[in-house]
């Protein structure tokens, strides 16, 4: 059993570095993930527990070990026939003469959610247009695992279309291996959503999804407040299936539209469509 | 994880699958079959022990074409009986019959077999598995490749990939 | 919904039957593909048929080349499940009419994923779970 003091010291730590809430009941869970990390330092986990105060690569592994990564390719679907049937064709015609998409996957785990548009783009972009894909995460592993652009049997399984797995992956031993000209596109970053944001230009669309849920409802609020200048006037913010800007402070439900496009919710900046609707 | 293995020296050049691939392979399909919760763990085997489990099952596939070996699963009873009522959804106090368990350990093997197969020079076709109730007996114009030993709730699991001389 | 899962192994038919039919298909076996067309012939025929490869009698690529031959059979989705895991292979399976392809071991989750992908599954199914752990 992990002592209570140790838990909360974990949970604690975890919520200074990525404003992730562990909440008590998850005892088995922190148990379950740090044990293997204690034994591999010959430490017993209050031990190893006591040791991450002062041992900053520790403290990443412990991070990594306790961040939920789950994903999957051209996850729910629908945002993704959302993206290509309703949001691309605008913005094909308003950047007709930069030619240039530019996509942020703001919480992209090990890379299939930056992947599945990537291989849209591939298939929908006209010839001539340029995209860059944004990956960015907390976790050094994840982003690793983006770069490497590798993936296992049982991944490639989930989700993935047979036909855009035989398109665009090259088998590896018992790996999946990304194509290169797909991997080129993606820049991955090292990125707290929680704390202030690096420059790094505005985006068309942002899927920001299956992440917030992690977070209380202040943290919620200022990313989504923080949302607002990354996204260009006419761009498209994307959340998760069980995740709304509609239980925000009023600040916020003002300045995010709420556009149905099908079955999906896309969140649009209210006052920059009004500006450019009025003229302005 | 380290796994004691032994390569044959006699197997010269002839190409194997790595140990590590062996033993993926093994894992991904009992974590598919039987969840997180009681995973495969290494077992460590002196160099010539037969496997030495009381009851064992067996099953074979061969690799043919540009590859060629054969693969073996041996497996103790009592992995077999449970692991097959897991994947036949036998209800607890029933027991599996033998014919049960060897369809059970030749989808095993099949699985198994299909991936290393993947894994090596192609194209080559994977045989239907062969399953029998004792342990497995190999011509003497082949020679074992590769070995992981494995235990399950205790009870041992050998995968071998055995090449022509 | 129908679906038919042609597997030589009936633990594998059992695996994949308590997958399907916790998402609300009604389901069909057979031992191997002259089984399955055996039974289609007869006027079984499903929504979707889930294929191994390696089978007595027919193996699961002849199959689906057979089903793809008769225009009757048109609105059949063909699925492989099988452990023929190279591209090689996998690219083959398509180009003879499989829609969609899992590669063995998976997990339930991988044939829901792909099920829904194929738009067989109503959204609900998904979310509602129904899938044996
Ligand atoms: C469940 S995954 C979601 C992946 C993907 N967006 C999807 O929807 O499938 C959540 C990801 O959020 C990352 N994460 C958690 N806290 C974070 C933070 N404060 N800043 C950035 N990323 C964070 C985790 O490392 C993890 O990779």
């Amino acid at each position: 059993m992990t002592a209570p003091s140790a838990f909360a010291s974990v949970s604690a730590l975890v919520r200074r570095e990525t404003s992730m809430v562990y909440d008590e009941g998850k005892e088995y869970l922190v148990e379950a993930r740090l044990n293997p990390l204690a034994q591999a330092k010959g430490l017993d986990l209050e031990q190893y527990v006591a040791r991450l105060a002062f041992d900053a690569d520790e403290r990443r592994k412990v991070i990594d070990a306790l961040t939920i990564n789950e994903t999957s390719w051209f996850r729910d679907h629908s945002p993704y026939q959302a993206f290509t049937d309703s949001m691309l064709p605008p913005l094909l015609e308003s950047r007709s003469m930069t030619r240039r998409l530019r996509i942020w996957s703001a919480a992209c785990s090990s890379g299939q959610e930056a992947y599945s548009i990537a291989m849209l783009l591939d298939q929908h972009l006209p010839a001539g247009w340029e995209y860059e894909i944004v990956a960015t995460d907390i976790s050094t592993q994840m982003l690793d695992r983006v770069r490497a652009g590798r993936y296992s049997q049982v991944e490639v399984n989930r989700g993935l279309p047979a036909t855009s797995l035989v398109r665009y992956f090259t088998r590896v031993g018992r790996e999946w291996e990304i194509a290169e000209r797909l991997r080129e596109r993606i820049t991955v970053r090292h990125m707290n959503l929680a704390a202030p944001y690096p420059a790094l230009g505005a985006f068309d669309v942002i899927w920001l999804r299956n992440v917030l849920i992690y977070f209380d409802a202040t943290t919620k609020a200022d990313i989504l407040r923080r949302m607002l200048p990354m996204l260009a006037g006419d761009g498209f913010l994307l959340l998760g299936s069980s995740e709304t800007t509609l239980d925000m402070p009023p600040d916020l439900t003002a300045s995010w539209r709420r556009d149905q496009i099908g079955r999906v919710p896309a969140y649009r900046r209210a006052s920059a469509m009004t500006l450019s609707r009025t003229g302005a | 994880m380290n796994v004691l293995t032994f390569f044959d020296t006699d197997a010269g050049a002839a190409e194997a699958p790595s140990v590590d691939d062996v033993q993926a392979v093994t894992e991904d399909v009992w974590l598919s079959l039987l969840g997180e919760q009681e995973v495969l763990v290494p077992r460590l085997v002196p160099p010539g022990t037969p496997f030495d489990a009381l009851g064992v099952w067996s099953a074979v596939a061969s690799i043919s074409g540009g590859w060629q070996g054969v693969v073996t699963i041996e497996l103790a009873d009592s992995v077999a009986r449970p692991v097959t009522a897991h994947m036949l959804d036998i209800p607890a106090g029933t027991d599996a019959t033998d014919s049960d368990v060897a369809d059970a350990v030749g989808e095993l093997v099949n699985m198994i077999g299909g991936n290393i197969k993947s894994l090596m020079p192609g194209p080559s076709a994977l045989s239907l598995p062969s399953v029998a109730a004792g342990r497995a007996v190999f011509a003497s114009d082949l020679v074992e490749a590769c070995r992981v030993d494995i235990s399950w709730r205790g009870e041992p699991v050998r995968v071998c990939i055995h090449v022509p001389h | 919904m129908r679906a038919m899962i042609i597997d030589d192994s009936r633990a594998m038919r059992s695996i994949l039957r308590r997958i399907v039919s916790g998402l609300d298909f009604e389901t069909s076996e057979a031992e191997h593909g002259q089984d399955a067309l055996d039974q289609m012939n007869a006027g079984v025929v499903p929504d979707i048929c889930l294929v191994d490869w390696n089978m007595p009698v027919m193996d699961g690529y002849t199959f689906i080349t057979r089903v793809r031959d008769n225009p009757d059979w048109r609105d059949v989705t063909l699925m492989m499940v099988t452990t023929e895991s190279e591209q090689r292979n996998i690219v083959r399976a398509l180009a003879a009419g499989a829609h969609e392809y899992v590669i063995k071991p998976f997990t339930p989750d991988a044939i829901v994923d792909k099920l829904a992908l194929l738009g067989l599954l109503q959204p609900d199914a998904v979310l509602g779970g129904g899938v044996p752990a």
